[in-house]
Protein backbone atom coordinates (compact mmCIF):
# COMPACT_ATOMS: atom_id res chain seq x y z
CA UNK A 1 0.00 0.00 0.00
CA UNK A 2 2.91 2.21 0.37
CA UNK A 3 4.42 1.61 -2.54
CA UNK A 4 1.52 0.97 -4.90
CA UNK A 5 3.44 1.24 -8.12
CA UNK A 6 5.56 -1.67 -7.48
CA UNK A 7 3.11 -3.49 -5.79
CA UNK A 8 0.88 -3.45 -8.77
CA UNK A 9 4.18 -4.50 -10.56
CA UNK A 10 4.88 -7.63 -8.16
CA UNK A 11 1.21 -8.83 -7.13
CA UNK A 12 -0.71 -7.15 -10.31
CA UNK A 13 -2.45 -9.12 -13.19
CA UNK A 14 -0.23 -10.95 -14.63
CA UNK A 15 2.10 -11.60 -12.49
CA UNK A 16 3.53 -14.89 -11.08
CA UNK A 17 5.24 -15.58 -7.16
CA UNK A 18 6.62 -18.89 -6.65
CA UNK A 19 7.84 -18.44 -2.67
CA UNK A 20 9.40 -22.11 -1.02
CA UNK A 21 8.01 -24.54 -3.32
CA UNK A 22 8.77 -28.02 -2.40
CA UNK A 23 6.80 -31.82 -3.68
CA UNK A 24 7.81 -34.79 -2.31
CA UNK A 25 6.29 -37.71 -4.87
CA UNK A 26 4.98 -40.70 -3.49
CA UNK A 27 5.11 -43.52 -5.82
CA UNK A 28 5.49 -47.55 -4.77
CA UNK A 29 8.92 -47.43 -4.08
CA UNK A 30 8.34 -44.64 -1.08
CA UNK A 31 8.48 -40.76 -0.86
CA UNK A 32 11.36 -38.81 -3.29
CA UNK A 33 11.91 -35.23 -3.34
CA UNK A 34 10.94 -33.95 -7.02
CA UNK A 35 11.06 -30.30 -6.40
CA UNK A 36 13.14 -28.77 -3.88
CA UNK A 37 13.20 -24.61 -2.95
CA UNK A 38 11.69 -23.19 -5.73
CA UNK A 39 11.31 -19.66 -5.61
CA UNK A 40 11.00 -16.93 -8.10
CA UNK A 41 8.77 -14.20 -9.07
CA UNK A 42 7.68 -12.94 -12.76
CA UNK A 43 6.79 -9.50 -13.30
CA UNK A 44 3.53 -9.09 -15.73
CA UNK A 45 4.08 -9.29 -19.41
CA UNK A 46 7.86 -11.45 -19.35
CA UNK A 47 8.69 -13.67 -21.46
CA UNK A 48 10.10 -16.70 -18.87
CA UNK A 49 11.17 -19.82 -19.96
CA UNK A 50 11.83 -22.92 -17.61
CA UNK A 51 14.90 -25.50 -18.90
CA UNK A 52 16.53 -28.48 -17.38
CA UNK A 53 17.45 -32.20 -17.86
CA UNK A 54 14.89 -34.95 -18.46
CA UNK A 55 13.07 -35.75 -15.65
CA UNK A 56 13.74 -32.55 -13.02
CA UNK A 57 10.15 -31.53 -12.48
CA UNK A 58 9.69 -28.84 -15.02
CA UNK A 59 6.92 -29.99 -16.75
CA UNK A 60 5.55 -30.75 -12.77
CA UNK A 61 6.18 -27.19 -11.71
CA UNK A 62 4.33 -25.92 -14.83
CA UNK A 63 1.37 -28.07 -14.06
CA UNK A 64 1.11 -26.83 -10.60
CA UNK A 65 1.44 -23.45 -11.67
CA UNK A 66 -1.53 -24.13 -13.93
CA UNK A 67 -3.23 -25.56 -10.47
CA UNK A 68 -3.82 -28.90 -12.25
CA UNK A 69 -1.24 -31.21 -9.71
CA UNK A 70 -0.79 -30.94 -6.37
CA UNK A 71 2.43 -29.44 -4.43
CA UNK A 72 3.56 -30.56 -1.09
CA UNK A 73 5.14 -26.97 -0.07
CA UNK A 74 5.23 -23.64 -0.25
CA UNK A 75 3.10 -21.11 -2.19
CA UNK A 76 1.70 -20.11 -6.07
CA UNK A 77 0.59 -16.58 -6.43
CA UNK A 78 -0.88 -15.40 -9.44
CA UNK A 79 -2.11 -11.47 -9.45
CA UNK A 80 -1.05 -11.73 -5.68
CA UNK A 81 -3.59 -14.46 -5.54
CA UNK A 82 -2.94 -18.47 -4.58
CA UNK A 83 -3.77 -21.16 -7.38
CA UNK A 84 -5.47 -23.65 -6.09
CA UNK A 85 -7.03 -25.37 -9.18
CA UNK A 86 -7.65 -24.92 -12.69
CA UNK A 87 -8.24 -20.93 -12.86
CA UNK A 88 -8.63 -20.17 -16.77
CA UNK A 89 -9.66 -16.36 -15.90
CA UNK A 90 -6.06 -15.91 -14.51
CA UNK A 91 -4.26 -18.91 -16.96
CA UNK A 92 -4.23 -20.24 -20.03
CA UNK A 93 -2.72 -23.69 -20.34
CA UNK A 94 -1.17 -25.02 -23.86
CA UNK A 95 0.16 -28.63 -23.93
CA UNK A 96 3.22 -30.55 -25.67
CA UNK A 97 0.83 -31.68 -28.11
CA UNK A 98 -1.74 -29.46 -29.14
CA UNK A 99 -4.75 -31.96 -27.62
CA UNK A 100 -7.41 -30.54 -30.41
CA UNK A 101 -10.96 -32.39 -29.46
CA UNK A 102 -10.92 -34.22 -33.10
CA UNK A 103 -14.56 -34.10 -33.05
CA UNK A 104 -14.62 -30.44 -33.02
CA UNK A 105 -13.95 -28.35 -35.95
CA UNK A 106 -10.46 -25.50 -35.40
CA UNK A 107 -12.99 -22.74 -34.25
CA UNK A 108 -14.83 -25.35 -32.14
CA UNK A 109 -12.14 -25.98 -30.51
CA UNK A 110 -10.63 -22.60 -29.89
CA UNK A 111 -14.26 -21.96 -28.44
CA UNK A 112 -14.17 -24.70 -26.17
CA UNK A 113 -13.18 -22.65 -22.92
CA UNK A 114 -16.22 -20.49 -23.15
CA UNK A 115 -18.59 -22.83 -24.03
CA UNK A 116 -17.88 -24.30 -20.79
CA UNK A 117 -18.53 -20.94 -19.65
CA UNK A 118 -22.24 -21.02 -21.34
CA UNK A 119 -21.04 -17.97 -23.44
CA UNK A 120 -23.98 -17.49 -26.06
CA UNK A 121 -23.38 -19.24 -29.32
CA UNK A 122 -22.50 -15.67 -31.43
CA UNK A 123 -20.71 -14.08 -28.88
CA UNK A 124 -18.15 -17.82 -28.72
CA UNK A 125 -18.11 -17.84 -32.31
CA UNK A 126 -16.96 -14.04 -33.30
CA UNK A 127 -13.93 -14.36 -30.17
CA UNK A 128 -12.70 -17.57 -31.35
CA UNK A 129 -12.95 -15.89 -34.96
CA UNK A 130 -10.89 -13.35 -33.55
CA UNK A 131 -7.97 -15.19 -31.77
CA UNK A 132 -8.35 -17.36 -35.10
CA UNK A 133 -6.90 -13.91 -36.93
CA UNK A 134 -4.01 -13.29 -33.91
CA UNK A 135 -2.65 -16.83 -35.31
CA UNK A 136 -3.43 -16.02 -38.94
CA UNK A 137 -5.93 -19.09 -39.31
CA UNK A 138 -9.18 -17.31 -39.93
CA UNK A 139 -9.29 -19.49 -43.35
CA UNK A 140 -8.89 -22.82 -41.28
CA UNK A 141 -11.82 -22.45 -38.81
CA UNK A 142 -14.05 -24.81 -40.18
CA UNK A 143 -11.05 -27.66 -40.66
CA UNK A 144 -11.44 -30.53 -38.00
CA UNK A 145 -8.22 -31.44 -36.59
CA UNK A 146 -6.89 -34.10 -38.83
CA UNK A 147 -7.03 -31.69 -41.90
CA UNK A 148 -4.94 -29.34 -40.38
CA UNK A 149 -0.84 -29.53 -39.92
CA UNK A 150 0.89 -29.65 -37.21
CA UNK A 151 1.83 -26.52 -36.44
CA UNK A 152 -1.68 -25.41 -37.45
CA UNK A 153 -3.33 -27.87 -34.65
CA UNK A 154 -0.78 -26.16 -32.32
CA UNK A 155 -1.45 -22.43 -33.40
CA UNK A 156 -5.16 -23.27 -32.64
CA UNK A 157 -4.23 -24.59 -29.56
CA UNK A 158 -2.54 -21.28 -28.77
CA UNK A 159 -5.87 -19.77 -29.62
CA UNK A 160 -7.80 -21.85 -27.26
CA UNK A 161 -5.41 -20.82 -24.57
CA UNK A 162 -5.89 -17.05 -25.13
CA UNK A 163 -9.98 -16.93 -25.77
CA UNK A 164 -10.72 -16.19 -22.71
CA UNK A 165 -7.95 -13.28 -22.56
CA UNK A 166 -5.91 -14.55 -19.28
CA UNK A 167 -3.51 -12.18 -18.38
CA UNK A 168 -0.60 -15.34 -18.04
CA UNK A 169 -0.32 -18.65 -20.66
CA UNK A 170 1.61 -21.50 -19.70
CA UNK A 171 3.26 -23.47 -22.74
CA UNK A 172 4.43 -26.85 -21.81
CA UNK A 173 6.87 -27.92 -24.40
CA UNK A 174 4.39 -26.95 -27.30
CA UNK A 175 6.56 -27.00 -30.03
CA UNK A 176 8.40 -30.47 -29.26
CA UNK A 177 6.51 -32.67 -32.08
CA UNK A 178 7.08 -30.41 -34.29
CA UNK A 179 9.83 -30.75 -37.22
CA UNK A 180 12.78 -28.27 -37.14
CA UNK A 181 11.27 -25.66 -39.20
CA UNK A 182 7.85 -25.96 -38.18
CA UNK A 183 9.69 -25.13 -35.01
CA UNK A 184 11.51 -21.80 -35.90
CA UNK A 185 8.81 -20.17 -37.71
CA UNK A 186 6.35 -21.39 -34.33
CA UNK A 187 8.62 -19.43 -32.76
CA UNK A 188 8.85 -16.02 -34.46
CA UNK A 189 4.86 -16.56 -34.61
CA UNK A 190 4.77 -17.09 -30.71
CA UNK A 191 6.99 -13.92 -30.48
CA UNK A 192 4.70 -11.46 -32.91
CA UNK A 193 1.49 -12.79 -30.56
CA UNK A 194 3.38 -12.12 -27.17
CA UNK A 195 4.29 -8.72 -28.46
CA UNK A 196 0.16 -8.25 -29.63
CA UNK A 197 -0.98 -9.28 -26.77
CA UNK A 198 1.82 -8.72 -23.95
CA UNK A 199 0.73 -11.89 -22.06
CA UNK A 200 3.17 -13.10 -19.47
CA UNK A 201 4.61 -16.36 -20.99
CA UNK A 202 5.82 -19.40 -19.34
CA UNK A 203 7.34 -21.52 -21.49
CA UNK A 204 9.21 -24.90 -20.60
CA UNK A 205 11.54 -26.34 -23.41
CA UNK A 206 14.14 -28.90 -24.05
CA UNK A 207 15.95 -26.68 -26.38
CA UNK A 208 18.58 -24.36 -25.18
CA UNK A 209 18.25 -22.56 -28.70
CA UNK A 210 14.68 -21.80 -28.70
CA UNK A 211 14.89 -20.80 -24.60
CA UNK A 212 17.63 -18.14 -25.29
CA UNK A 213 15.78 -16.95 -28.51
CA UNK A 214 12.36 -16.52 -27.06
CA UNK A 215 13.42 -15.83 -23.26
CA UNK A 216 13.47 -12.47 -21.12
CA UNK A 217 14.59 -14.78 -18.78
CA UNK A 218 15.53 -18.58 -18.43
CA UNK A 219 15.90 -19.78 -15.62
CA UNK A 220 17.43 -23.14 -15.51
CA UNK A 221 16.95 -26.13 -12.97
CA UNK A 222 18.89 -28.82 -11.64
CA UNK A 223 18.43 -32.64 -12.23
CA UNK A 224 15.90 -34.60 -9.79
CA UNK A 225 15.27 -33.06 -7.23
CA UNK A 226 14.18 -29.83 -9.33
CA UNK A 227 16.14 -26.83 -7.50
CA UNK A 228 16.44 -23.65 -9.23
CA UNK A 229 20.63 -23.44 -10.60
CA UNK A 230 20.70 -20.16 -12.26
CA UNK A 231 18.27 -16.90 -13.45
CA UNK A 232 19.86 -15.85 -16.46
CA UNK A 233 18.78 -12.76 -17.96
CA UNK A 234 18.54 -12.18 -21.78
CA UNK A 235 19.18 -9.22 -22.57
CA UNK A 236 19.13 -9.64 -26.68
CA UNK A 237 17.41 -6.67 -28.11
CA UNK A 238 13.87 -7.85 -29.77
CA UNK A 239 12.18 -8.42 -32.56
CA UNK A 240 14.67 -11.26 -32.04
CA UNK A 241 15.23 -12.26 -35.63
CA UNK A 242 17.51 -15.79 -37.44
CA UNK A 243 20.70 -14.03 -37.38
CA UNK A 244 20.29 -13.12 -33.07
CA UNK A 245 21.39 -16.83 -33.37
CA UNK A 246 24.79 -16.15 -34.54
CA UNK A 247 25.31 -12.98 -32.19
CA UNK A 248 28.46 -14.25 -30.34
CA UNK A 249 26.20 -12.68 -26.77
CA UNK A 250 23.52 -15.47 -28.10
CA UNK A 251 26.29 -18.54 -27.99
CA UNK A 252 27.69 -17.35 -25.14
CA UNK A 253 24.39 -17.36 -23.20
CA UNK A 254 22.94 -20.71 -24.76
CA UNK A 255 26.60 -22.04 -23.46
CA UNK A 256 26.64 -20.99 -19.90
CA UNK A 257 22.92 -23.12 -19.52
CA UNK A 258 24.41 -25.81 -21.09
CA UNK A 259 27.62 -26.41 -19.08
CA UNK A 260 24.68 -26.38 -16.05
CA UNK A 261 22.52 -28.69 -17.30
CA UNK A 262 26.39 -30.90 -18.09
CA UNK A 263 27.18 -31.29 -15.07
CA UNK A 264 24.05 -32.07 -13.91
CA UNK A 265 23.32 -34.52 -16.66
CA UNK A 266 27.14 -36.32 -15.38
CA UNK B 1 -16.41 -39.03 -58.74
CA UNK B 2 -16.50 -40.77 -61.78
CA UNK B 3 -14.84 -43.33 -60.43
CA UNK B 4 -17.06 -43.89 -57.37
CA UNK B 5 -19.57 -43.90 -59.99
CA UNK B 6 -18.43 -46.51 -61.56
CA UNK B 7 -17.21 -48.71 -58.63
CA UNK B 8 -21.13 -48.49 -57.52
CA UNK B 9 -22.24 -49.64 -61.21
CA UNK B 10 -19.81 -52.82 -61.36
CA UNK B 11 -21.37 -53.67 -57.74
CA UNK B 12 -24.98 -53.36 -58.92
CA UNK B 13 -23.85 -54.71 -62.09
CA UNK B 14 -22.38 -57.69 -60.00
CA UNK B 15 -25.36 -58.18 -58.05
CA UNK B 16 -27.25 -57.71 -60.72
CA UNK B 17 -25.32 -60.74 -62.47
CA UNK B 18 -25.53 -63.54 -59.45
CA UNK B 19 -29.57 -62.61 -59.94
CA UNK B 20 -29.42 -63.08 -63.55
CA UNK B 21 -27.87 -66.26 -62.80
CA UNK B 22 -30.06 -67.56 -60.23
CA UNK B 23 -33.19 -66.61 -62.13
CA UNK B 24 -31.72 -68.93 -65.54
CA UNK B 25 -30.53 -71.75 -63.85
CA UNK B 26 -33.65 -73.45 -62.87
CA UNK B 27 -35.51 -71.82 -66.38
CA UNK B 28 -33.34 -73.00 -68.55
CA UNK B 29 -33.17 -76.70 -66.77
CA UNK B 30 -29.27 -76.47 -65.66
CA UNK B 31 -31.14 -77.09 -61.98
CA UNK B 32 -34.03 -78.57 -60.88
CA UNK B 33 -36.23 -76.03 -59.78
CA UNK B 34 -37.65 -77.80 -56.91
CA UNK B 35 -33.74 -77.21 -55.69
CA UNK B 36 -33.86 -73.87 -56.63
CA UNK B 37 -36.74 -72.15 -57.71
CA UNK B 38 -36.16 -68.57 -60.46
CA UNK B 39 -35.32 -65.41 -58.69
CA UNK B 40 -38.53 -64.21 -59.28
CA UNK B 41 -40.67 -66.76 -58.25
CA UNK B 42 -39.18 -66.43 -54.69
CA UNK B 43 -40.00 -62.61 -54.74
CA UNK B 44 -43.50 -63.13 -55.63
CA UNK B 45 -44.22 -65.96 -53.18
CA UNK B 46 -42.30 -63.87 -50.59
CA UNK B 47 -44.84 -60.70 -51.35
CA UNK B 48 -47.61 -63.60 -50.90
CA UNK B 49 -46.26 -64.42 -47.28
CA UNK B 50 -46.29 -60.77 -46.26
CA UNK B 51 -49.43 -60.79 -46.95
CA UNK B 52 -50.38 -63.67 -44.66
CA UNK B 53 -51.73 -62.62 -41.20
CA UNK B 54 -50.23 -65.45 -39.62
CA UNK B 55 -46.64 -64.53 -40.98
CA UNK B 56 -47.03 -61.03 -39.93
CA UNK B 57 -47.74 -62.60 -36.29
CA UNK B 58 -44.09 -64.18 -36.90
CA UNK B 59 -42.56 -61.68 -37.92
CA UNK B 60 -43.95 -59.34 -34.76
CA UNK B 61 -42.86 -62.41 -32.36
CA UNK B 62 -39.34 -62.31 -33.62
CA UNK B 63 -39.02 -58.33 -34.33
CA UNK B 64 -40.42 -58.29 -30.37
CA UNK B 65 -38.37 -61.20 -29.12
CA UNK B 66 -35.19 -59.20 -30.87
CA UNK B 67 -36.02 -55.96 -29.65
CA UNK B 68 -36.60 -57.02 -25.89
CA UNK B 69 -33.83 -58.87 -25.75
CA UNK B 70 -31.63 -55.91 -27.18
CA UNK B 71 -33.27 -53.42 -24.88
CA UNK B 72 -32.32 -55.90 -22.08
CA UNK B 73 -28.98 -56.66 -23.08
CA UNK B 74 -27.68 -53.12 -24.38
CA UNK B 75 -27.75 -51.66 -20.77
CA UNK B 76 -26.98 -54.50 -18.53
CA UNK B 77 -23.65 -54.36 -21.08
CA UNK B 78 -23.12 -50.95 -20.94
CA UNK B 79 -23.76 -50.63 -17.29
CA UNK B 80 -21.49 -53.18 -16.06
CA UNK B 81 -18.39 -52.47 -18.73
CA UNK B 82 -18.52 -48.75 -17.25
CA UNK B 83 -18.50 -50.41 -13.65
CA UNK B 84 -15.76 -52.21 -14.37
CA UNK B 85 -13.92 -50.06 -16.61
CA UNK B 86 -13.86 -47.56 -13.90
CA UNK B 87 -12.47 -49.99 -11.29
CA UNK B 88 -8.90 -51.02 -12.38
CA UNK B 89 -9.00 -53.95 -9.50
CA UNK B 90 -12.67 -54.99 -11.01
CA UNK B 91 -10.91 -54.97 -14.42
CA UNK B 92 -7.92 -56.80 -13.35
CA UNK B 93 -10.43 -59.52 -11.95
CA UNK B 94 -12.96 -60.11 -14.69
CA UNK B 95 -11.19 -59.31 -17.86
CA UNK B 96 -9.70 -62.61 -18.24
CA UNK B 97 -12.87 -64.25 -17.22
CA UNK B 98 -14.55 -62.18 -19.51
CA UNK B 99 -12.65 -63.31 -22.34
CA UNK B 100 -12.88 -66.69 -21.90
CA UNK B 101 -16.56 -66.19 -21.47
CA UNK B 102 -16.50 -64.46 -24.88
CA UNK B 103 -14.53 -67.21 -26.89
CA UNK B 104 -17.08 -69.97 -26.24
CA UNK B 105 -19.43 -70.38 -28.91
CA UNK B 106 -22.81 -69.24 -26.81
CA UNK B 107 -24.87 -71.54 -29.53
CA UNK B 108 -23.66 -74.74 -26.75
CA UNK B 109 -25.59 -73.14 -24.06
CA UNK B 110 -28.78 -73.16 -25.94
CA UNK B 111 -30.06 -76.43 -24.54
CA UNK B 112 -29.71 -74.86 -21.01
CA UNK B 113 -31.68 -72.16 -21.58
CA UNK B 114 -34.60 -74.48 -23.15
CA UNK B 115 -34.40 -76.56 -19.93
CA UNK B 116 -34.95 -73.17 -17.75
CA UNK B 117 -37.01 -71.10 -20.09
CA UNK B 118 -38.98 -73.85 -21.90
CA UNK B 119 -39.62 -72.86 -25.08
CA UNK B 120 -41.29 -69.75 -25.58
CA UNK B 121 -40.89 -65.62 -25.77
CA UNK B 122 -38.13 -65.51 -22.35
CA UNK B 123 -36.24 -68.59 -23.98
CA UNK B 124 -35.50 -66.63 -27.40
CA UNK B 125 -34.75 -63.29 -25.28
CA UNK B 126 -32.62 -64.80 -22.61
CA UNK B 127 -30.74 -66.43 -25.18
CA UNK B 128 -30.57 -63.05 -26.60
CA UNK B 129 -29.39 -61.45 -24.00
CA UNK B 130 -27.19 -63.77 -23.13
CA UNK B 131 -25.16 -63.82 -26.41
CA UNK B 132 -24.91 -59.73 -26.81
CA UNK B 133 -24.77 -59.01 -23.10
CA UNK B 134 -20.74 -59.62 -23.17
CA UNK B 135 -20.28 -58.17 -26.48
CA UNK B 136 -21.77 -54.83 -25.29
CA UNK B 137 -19.57 -54.74 -21.73
CA UNK B 138 -16.48 -55.59 -23.31
CA UNK B 139 -17.00 -52.73 -26.12
CA UNK B 140 -18.18 -50.41 -23.39
CA UNK B 141 -14.96 -51.06 -21.82
CA UNK B 142 -13.03 -50.25 -24.99
CA UNK B 143 -15.25 -47.18 -26.01
CA UNK B 144 -14.45 -45.93 -21.88
CA UNK B 145 -10.07 -46.78 -22.64
CA UNK B 146 -10.46 -44.69 -25.45
CA UNK B 147 -11.04 -41.63 -23.81
CA UNK B 148 -7.29 -40.13 -23.85
CA UNK B 149 -6.08 -38.75 -20.60
CA UNK B 150 -4.76 -35.62 -22.75
CA UNK B 151 -7.78 -34.75 -23.39
CA UNK B 152 -9.40 -35.04 -19.85
CA UNK B 153 -6.38 -32.77 -18.63
CA UNK B 154 -7.45 -29.76 -21.43
CA UNK B 155 -10.90 -29.97 -19.60
CA UNK B 156 -10.22 -29.92 -16.21
CA UNK B 157 -7.54 -27.17 -17.61
CA UNK B 158 -10.52 -24.64 -18.83
CA UNK B 159 -12.48 -25.45 -15.51
CA UNK B 160 -15.58 -28.17 -16.52
CA UNK B 161 -17.11 -29.32 -14.25
CA UNK B 162 -17.66 -33.41 -14.03
CA UNK B 163 -20.83 -33.31 -15.94
CA UNK B 164 -19.31 -31.07 -18.54
CA UNK B 165 -16.36 -33.65 -18.92
CA UNK B 166 -18.75 -36.30 -19.34
CA UNK B 167 -20.91 -34.90 -21.74
CA UNK B 168 -18.40 -32.68 -23.79
CA UNK B 169 -15.15 -35.59 -23.17
CA UNK B 170 -16.64 -38.65 -22.77
CA UNK B 171 -19.43 -38.98 -24.36
CA UNK B 172 -18.07 -37.88 -28.07
CA UNK B 173 -15.27 -39.74 -27.45
CA UNK B 174 -16.62 -42.74 -27.14
CA UNK B 175 -19.39 -42.49 -29.40
CA UNK B 176 -18.17 -43.64 -32.50
CA UNK B 177 -16.86 -46.87 -30.26
CA UNK B 178 -20.66 -47.26 -28.87
CA UNK B 179 -22.20 -47.11 -32.46
CA UNK B 180 -20.02 -50.08 -33.64
CA UNK B 181 -21.13 -51.63 -30.79
CA UNK B 182 -25.20 -51.32 -30.84
CA UNK B 183 -24.52 -52.59 -34.89
CA UNK B 184 -22.84 -55.73 -33.26
CA UNK B 185 -24.92 -56.27 -30.64
CA UNK B 186 -27.89 -55.90 -32.99
CA UNK B 187 -26.71 -58.53 -35.34
CA UNK B 188 -25.68 -60.79 -32.28
CA UNK B 189 -29.29 -60.45 -31.03
CA UNK B 190 -30.59 -61.15 -34.59
CA UNK B 191 -28.61 -64.12 -34.96
CA UNK B 192 -29.41 -65.46 -31.42
CA UNK B 193 -32.78 -65.24 -31.79
CA UNK B 194 -33.35 -66.72 -34.99
CA UNK B 195 -30.95 -69.48 -33.82
CA UNK B 196 -33.07 -70.38 -30.73
CA UNK B 197 -36.37 -69.90 -33.09
CA UNK B 198 -35.01 -72.34 -35.18
CA UNK B 199 -33.78 -75.11 -32.54
CA UNK B 200 -37.25 -75.03 -30.91
CA UNK B 201 -40.30 -73.03 -31.68
CA UNK B 202 -43.68 -72.94 -32.20
CA UNK B 203 -43.44 -69.30 -33.94
CA UNK B 204 -41.40 -67.07 -35.18
CA UNK B 205 -39.80 -66.94 -38.86
CA UNK B 206 -36.84 -68.90 -37.39
CA UNK B 207 -39.36 -71.57 -36.57
CA UNK B 208 -40.96 -70.97 -40.43
CA UNK B 209 -37.71 -71.29 -41.91
CA UNK B 210 -37.11 -74.52 -40.15
CA UNK B 211 -40.31 -76.42 -40.90
CA UNK B 212 -40.51 -74.77 -44.26
CA UNK B 213 -36.12 -76.62 -44.42
CA UNK B 214 -37.37 -79.98 -42.98
CA UNK B 215 -40.43 -79.94 -45.53
CA UNK B 216 -38.14 -79.25 -48.55
CA UNK B 217 -40.41 -76.46 -49.76
CA UNK B 218 -37.77 -74.23 -51.06
CA UNK B 219 -39.73 -71.47 -52.12
CA UNK B 220 -40.81 -70.92 -49.11
CA UNK B 221 -37.33 -71.79 -47.57
CA UNK B 222 -35.81 -69.28 -49.76
CA UNK B 223 -38.38 -66.67 -49.46
CA UNK B 224 -37.50 -66.51 -45.53
CA UNK B 225 -34.09 -66.70 -46.38
CA UNK B 226 -34.05 -62.90 -48.68
CA UNK B 227 -36.86 -61.31 -46.30
CA UNK B 228 -33.93 -62.25 -43.18
CA UNK B 229 -30.95 -61.12 -45.16
CA UNK B 230 -32.36 -58.03 -46.11
CA UNK B 231 -33.81 -57.32 -42.81
CA UNK B 232 -30.41 -57.48 -41.81
CA UNK B 233 -28.42 -55.82 -43.88
CA UNK B 234 -30.90 -52.37 -43.60
CA UNK B 235 -30.61 -52.48 -39.89
CA UNK B 236 -26.54 -52.85 -40.22
CA UNK B 237 -26.02 -50.11 -43.23
CA UNK B 238 -28.38 -48.00 -41.15
CA UNK B 239 -26.49 -48.04 -37.83
CA UNK B 240 -23.00 -47.93 -40.44
CA UNK B 241 -24.37 -44.60 -41.85
CA UNK B 242 -24.92 -43.10 -38.48
CA UNK B 243 -21.58 -44.30 -37.12
CA UNK B 244 -19.94 -42.32 -40.79
CA UNK B 245 -21.89 -39.45 -39.46
CA UNK B 246 -20.79 -39.35 -36.19
CA UNK B 247 -17.07 -40.10 -36.22
CA UNK B 248 -16.05 -38.64 -39.37
CA UNK B 249 -13.06 -37.44 -37.14
CA UNK B 250 -11.74 -40.91 -36.98
CA UNK B 251 -10.08 -41.41 -39.82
Amino acid sequence: MDAPVVRTRVGGPGSIQVQNLSHVYVGRDGASPALADIDFAVEPGRFVVLVGPSGCGKTSLLMMLAGLREHSGGTILCDGRAVTGPDPDRLGVVFQEANLFPWLSAVDNVAFPLTLRRVKVAERRRRAQEMLRLVRLEEFGRRYPHELSGGMRQRVSIARGLVQDPPVLLMDEPFAALDEQTRMSMGDELLRIWSETRKTVVFVTHSLTEAVYLADEVIVMSARPGRIIERIEVDLPRPRRYETMSDPRFIALRDRIWRHIRAERA
Amino acid sequence: MTSRLAIFAARALLVGCVLLIWEMLPRLGFVADDLLPPFSQVVSLLLQLLARPQFQMDIATTALEIVTAFAIAVPLGAICGLLIAESPYAARVFDPLLFFLFSIPKSIFLPMFILTLGIGFWQKVGFGCFSTTLLVLLSTQAAVRSVRPDHLLVARSYGATPMQVIARVYLPSMLPIVLEALRLALIFTFTAVTLAEMYASRTGVGHRIETWGENFMMPQLLAGVLLMSTTAIVLNEGIRWLEHRCGAWRT
